[in-house]
């Protein structure tokens, strides 16, 4: 069989929080399970391949948004990707890109992104710095704690089609509207950046889950989950610092 | 060129500037003695955050009179300021008590008043500067060299535009016009060459660098950035304007430094690693720009082995343990070759200094470490705990700082610290 791929976009523009974090955590929750899985980096320039089963957006800064949007157009494949029911998973200003429009610069100039979600983000009335908790709603109904950080100067409103990902305990999430992400048949996008997945292993196993379509076996790590009750511990102790 | 012997214009304060300054100076140093015998450090921060409150134009007055070398850059400026002061006294020889510098690499506003304060006599002022002070170095300080040597990622969570702050640099050096300082940069940054751009005088040194990931977009244009090989190496271009690598007039190469003369001369430098030889040629080139000979220098540099305690030994609980600093990814490109003991020893945490925002970690390649045992401690021990059981990495947890040394099990073992547990590591070891 060949291995699952597993797309890192672009992570000299969209990586500077530690983004390539998600890929080597899908990567591994693969590898744990016997399930053979490559992680494939395309830099501008490279042809995105049109085969991934999931494909990962970070984090940049406004001039590298706009070239991330400018090579992915050109290239073209992610919609084809899209299209055949690949997973998207999209952090922080790549959350941005993957939407309708966004704005940069000191004059807000709008540009569009790539519309795989419906969404819109304009500059918000505060810059978003902290520990963010939120609560996430998983397909079977019950719920699961995410936590991260994140660290964005936009908010984010939803359109019809889509749908919010999860529900701010604390932080600042999509708009300080109470909602965080947004999700759109297989497209997720959320703020907390860079390596979200290591600390929220339910999340990554949905990713995971949506992208091979079938169920996978539970991966005991007592240390994440000792790791996972301090931050949500602290998160809630500090409220937001 | 400058000459080493001439004199800074002394400083013009008002009699009633000279009054306030002493009252306050003295008054500080008063609470620096308390602090230190309360055994909290050494005092030089309670004295410049009390000074600077007594008068709060302490940091211009003080650089007054003063013929200033200003050292700033993401990474290596504490050592490259110690480098950079070892050779300028060795070129000032028996006058080296003109030099006064901070040491101890307090680089805001209040620790280098407080630096300043203690030697209101030293007319030459090295002064290791934080990125956020650049500008007012600029503006207030006249500096007459200003050293740039690298620009990048570096806690996010409070600097999340690194650009904003070079777009800074260019104003502060626009406006100083051809009063400026002369800046000594490193040409393979291209976020320095774009913030040393309006500069009347620059003098370029090609360095060693290993971190290349924030700069991978033109700052002129936002183009994406091309790598030329040539010689061996890559070269920076831009295709988008006219931005590209500048010539540069010294030259790193493996454990040597070309010159602007074309001799190559190799820096017997007692601080490891070869991103402390680029440190080196920042140092050598600044110190030959204020008028010392290469080879003054270098002797001078020679002297340096332990700056404000990196690279230190010190022994915990009959450990004996090398202290090494890591601030941000690229700093920790540079540290983790250097750690080859085994177990080897990290130390997490994640309050203001250290930026509070951990993911960095996942911008580090721990991998290497696989094979050999990890002692994580630190606050923050169980995000790297997670990072290093995806990598592969055999590890343990030990809360304690002194215990996850002191357990070790071997004679020696390598330690890389976030800024605060590297601090609390040199403060139990005695060393500052
Ligand atoms: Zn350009």
């Amino acid at each position: 069989m060949t291995p699952i791929k597993i797309v890192l976009l672009y992570q000299s523009l969209l990586g500077i929080y530690g983004d390539r974090g998600n890929a080597m955590v899908l990567r591994k929750r693969l590898q744990w399970r016997d399930i053979d899985a490559e992680i494939v980096e395309i830099e501008p320039g490279d042809a995105v391949p049109a085969d991934g089963a999931v494909y990962l957006f970070g984090g940049g800064e406004d001039a590298a948004q706009i070239s991330a949007v400018k090579g992915l157009k050109a290239d073209g494949h992610i919609f084809e990707a899209v299209e055949a029911g690949a997973v998207v998973f999209a952090v922080c200003a790549g959350f941005q890109i993957v939407g309708n429009t966004f704005t940069v610069g000191e004059h807000d100039e709008v540009i569009e992104g790539l519309g795989l979600i419906d969404v819109d983000t304009r500059r918000g009335t505060e810059r978003a710095v902290g520990e963010i908790l939120s609560h996430w709603i998983k397909p079977d109904g019950t719920e699961s704690l995410i936590t991260g950080f994140e660290n964005h100067g936009g908010f984010t409103t939803l359109g019809s089609a889509a749908t919010p990902l999860a529900r701010v305990e604390i932080g600042i999430g999509n708009a300080n509207d109470g909602t965080e992400g947004a999700v759109q048949g297989k497209v997720i996008g959320s703020y907390p950046h860079g390596p979200s997945l290591a600390r929220n292993p339910e999340l990554a196993d949905h990713l995971l889950t949506l992208a091979l379509d079938r169920e996978l076996d539970p991966l005991p790590m007592p240390e994440l989950d000792e790791l996972r009750r301090q931050r949500i511990a602290a998160i809630r102790k500090a409220g937001r610092s | 060129m400058s000459e080493l012997s001439a004199l800074a214009t002394p400083a013009a304060l008002t009699v009633t500037d000279r009054i306030r300054l002493s009252v306050a100076i003295a008054v500080g140093n008063a609470a620096a003695v308390t602090s230190r015998l309360a055994g909290k450090g050494s005092g030089a921060s309670v004295r410049g955050q009390i000074l600077t409150r007594l008068v709060p134009d302490a940091f211009p007055l003080l650089l007054q009179g003063r013929r200033v070398l200003s050292v700033s850059g993401t990474n290596g400026k504490t050592t490259t300021t110690h480098l950079l002061a070892a050779a300028i006294r060795a070129g000032l020889g028996v006058d080296a008590t003109r030099l006064v510098t901070n040491a101890d690499g307090a680089n805001l506003h209040y620790g280098i008043a407080s630096a300043l304060s203690q030697a209101r006599k030293a007319d030459i002022a090295v002064l290791e500067t934080d990125e956020r002070v650049v500008s007012d170095m600029i503006a207030h300080a006249r500096p007459e060299i200003l050293v740039l040597l690298n620009f990048s990622r570096d806690q996010l969570d409070r600097h999340h535009e690194i650009k904003a702050l070079g777009r800074a640099w260019r104003q502060a050096l626009e406006s100083a016009g051809p009063a400026g300082p002369t800046i000594i940069a490193n040409a393979c940054d291209p976020l320095v060459t774009w913030s040393a751009g309006t500069a009347a005088r620059v003098v370029w040194v090609e360095t060693d660098t290993v971190w290349h990931a924030d700069g991978a977009l033109c700052p002129a244009c936002g183009e994406i950035l091309q790598r030329i090989p040539a010689d061996g190496r890559d070269r920076w271009d831009c295709p988008g304007c006219e931005l590209s690598q500048p010539e540069a007039t010294y030259q790193v190469a493996g454990a040597a430094i070309t010159v602007p003369d074309g001799r190559r001369v190799t820096p017997n430098l007692r601080v490891p690693g070869s991103f402390n030889i680029s440190n080196a040629a920042c140092a050598l080139a600044a110190a030959v720009e204020f008028g010392v000979d290469v080879d003054t220098a270098l002797a001078g540099m020679h002297t340096v082995t332990a700056p404000a305690g990196r690279f230190a030994t010190a022994s915990f609980g009959g450990v004996a343990a090398r202290l090494l600093l890591a601030k941000n990814p690229a700093g920790w490109a540079e540290a983790l070759p250097l750690a080859q003991s085994d177990p080897v020893v990290l130390a997490i945490d994640s309050v203001a200094a250290d930026g509070k925002d951990v993911s960095w970690l996942w911008d580090v390649d721990y991998e290497q470490l696989a094979g050999r045992t990890v002692i994580c401690t630190g606050p923050r021990a169980h995000d790297l705990a997670v990072r290093l059981r995806y990598a592969g990495v055999d590890h343990r947890i030990e809360h304690d700082l002194v215990s996850a040394i002191s357990s070790a099990g071997v004679d020696h073992v390598d330690t890389i610290a976030t800024y605060t547990p590297f601090q609390a590591l040199l403060k139990t070891a005695g060393l500052r």
